[in-house]
């Protein structure tokens, strides 16, 4: 277990976080300059914070209170930076045996048992430079466990990796991490990475963590409007709650009323709270005309196409409503995303009105002011 | 032919190389990779014998090594004075291109990625065993680089060698030095001999240092 409390200030950037992690996968999630590298190197031991702690399995690593900062010689943390950091005048062999320290015959069985779990047992003999994108990480990942770290740190580990590589990579990293019950911490900024990989995501933003919780609440129940954003939700719609019946949410938004599912995860919203309906784009259906309706307790709304954006493997449509607007202040309502097969069954491109249907449990509430 | 020039030169400056292997190392090092207070003057200091006039840099280093400074007395005492020997001449031709030395072990140590020291300290290995099987053999070209450089400025110092060493033929005449005297003795055959063979390897040097430094760049 990893317990981690890291609080630094520069003149332009404040690093505040607090974080407890299991034997499990936690993706540090956020865009570049969010702090997330810096984290991993705390942990290492490479960047010394003017605050906090880090406890590492009841070890303490660091703690600026009583002084105490372990050189990273002395943590047992594997880390892999971004770019792998191989050693250039080293065989793949002698890199992932540069931490081992014991009997030859020992390093030897070790790094090729090792190499052996990384797929790479026949390359032992050649340099970084001989070896491709996805086989260098493979060695930086053999060089970081093969000392038995109590912890694992992946900086960015698959950005620069093609999309075949990168996946193969995913599987790798999945499987090492159910059989060595470590903590990994995964530093990326691709959300689908993360939803992948992760057992929780840490979402940090500007130095600070935003939300902690498995892939799927971070997705359909971001906690707070950037979130929300970093996440992909393209609706966010201001709207105010008129109160609470046994169907659901009554909610006003702009001048139509919807119904919406409540917030498992905060207190109930009173009525005339202010709130940000969070709608994916992805979540809203078109009404196809020879089928039943949708059940009536589903939104359903009138309007048209008035734009649309062709992004090769799915269509974001602009829909306008007919009738009350939900955003009176703009030309289209929702923006709504349809795989190109719908697009072309429903004939979107010549016929611009329809009926769209959002369920309730698609409309997520976040409390407005936590913005 | 009086071949005791190219003998004296050749000892002195592998000698003057070999004390700023360890100094230019340890030095370039420290301005490589460590920021302390004073970091930047430091560096002018080691920097200073190149912009100096050589008799500046001779008189110094009489000033501190002769017979009337500590530490010349001590060396005295000791049985191996400097000033007017060979050794003076080491330490003329060391000091003069300790620069060249430093400046080159410097841009070697800091063309090493650092995240490659700092994973090597994450598996466990001690500051030292880092700098020795990292750092030093990824500086390697730079360094040799520099040795070279050092060594070509070491066998041509004329000014700060005949200031602290003198020109006595047979003990202390260096080859740049012969060179003054067989220009002032009229002899131009010699000088131009000399002079050739000089030019002659400084180029061979610098061409060394250009190749060294390509292949540090691929």
């Amino acid at each position: 277990m990893l317990e981690l409390e890291i609080a630094h200030t520069w003149p332009d950037f404040h690093l505040e976080l607090q974080l407890t992690i299991g034997a499990e996968l936690i993706v540090l999630f956020g865009r570049s300059g969010s702090g997330k590298s810096l984290t991993l190197r705390t942990v290492a031991g490479l960047f010394r914070p003017a605050f906090g702690r880090v406890v590492l399995n009841g070890r303490v690593l660091f703690d600026s209170q009583s002084g105490v900062n372990l050189p990273p010689q002395a943590r047992r943390v594997g880390y892999v930076p971004q770019g792998y950091a191989l050693f250039p005048h080293l065989t793949v062999f002698e890199n992932v045996a540069y931490g081992l320290r014991g009997p030859s015959a020992e390093i030897h069985r070790r790094v090729m048992e090792w190499l052996d779990r990384v797929g790479l047992a026949d390359l032992a003999g050649r340099r970084p430079h001989q070896l491709s994108g996805g086989q260098q990480q493979r060695v930086a990942l053999a060089r970081a466990l093969a000392i038995q770290p109590d912890v694992l740190l992946l900086d960015e580990p698959l950005s620069a990796l093609d999309a075949p590589t990168r996946s193969e990579l995913q599987t790798l990293i999945r499987n090492l991490q159910r059989q060595l019950n470590i903590p990994i911490l995964f530093v990326t900024h691709n959300l689908a990475e993360a939803i992948l990989l992760a057992d929780r995501i840490a979402v940090l933003e500007r130095g600070r963590l935003l939300q902690v919780g498995p892939p799927k609440e971070v997705l359909h129940h971001p906690a707070r409007v950037e979130v929300a954003r970093l996440v992909g939700v393209r609706n966010l719609l201001r709207g105010q709650v008129r109160g609470l019946d046994p169907e659901g949410l009554r909610l006003l938004i702009g001048e139509r009323e919807l119904r919406a599912r409540p917030n498992p995860l905060v207190p109930p919203l009173p009525a005339g709270a202010e709130v940000l309906a969070c709608i994916r784009a992805e979540h809203i259906a078109i009404v196809r005309p020879d089928r039943p309706l949708p059940p009536e307790r589903e939104n359903l709304l009138e309007g048209e196409i008035i734009g649309e954006m062709d992004y090769g493997l799915a269509r974001a449509l602009f829909f306008r409503l007919h009738g009350p607007r939900l955003t009176p202040d703009r030309d289209y309502d929702v923006e709504i995303e349809v795989p190109p097969y719908i697009y072309e069954r429903l004939g979107l491109d010549r016929i611009r009105c329809w009926t769209i249907a959002i369920r309730p449990e698609s409309i997520h509430l976040i409390p407005a002011g936590s913005e | 032919m009086d071949w005791f020039p190219f003998l004296l030169s050749a000892q002195v400056a592998t000698l003057a190389t070999g004390i700023n292997l360890v100094v230019g190392i340890a030095i370039g090092w420290l301005l490589a990779r460590r920021s302390f207070p004073g970091r930047d003057l430091l560096g002018a200091i080691v920097t200073i014998p190149l912009v100096l006039p050589p008799t500046v840099l001779g008189y110094y280093l009489l000033i501190a090594l002769g017979r009337a400074s500590p530490i010349g007395q001590a060396l005295e005492a000791l049985g191996v004075p400097l000033v007017f020997t060979w050794r003076g001449a080491v330490v003329a031709a060391a000091v003069s291109s300790l620069p060249l030395m430093i400046q080159s072990c410097r841009a070697a140590f800091e063309g090493v990625d650092r995240e490659l020291e700092q994973v090597a300290r994450t598996l466990g290995r001690s500051e030292w065993e880092v700098f020795r099987t990292i750092t030093l053999p990824l500086a390697w070209r730079g360094i040799l680089a520099g040795m070279i450089l050092s060594f070509a400025r070491a066998l041509g110092d004329f000014g700060a060698t005949l200031m602290v060493a003198g020109n006595i033929p047979g003990r202390t005449q260096t080859l740049a030095i012969a060179v003054y005297d067989a220009v002032q003795a009229n002899d131009l055959t010699r000088a131009g001999i000399l002079v050739a063979i000089l030019s002659i390897f400084g180029i061979l040097a610098l061409v060394a240092v250009q190749q060294l430094g390509r292949r540090l760049v691929a």
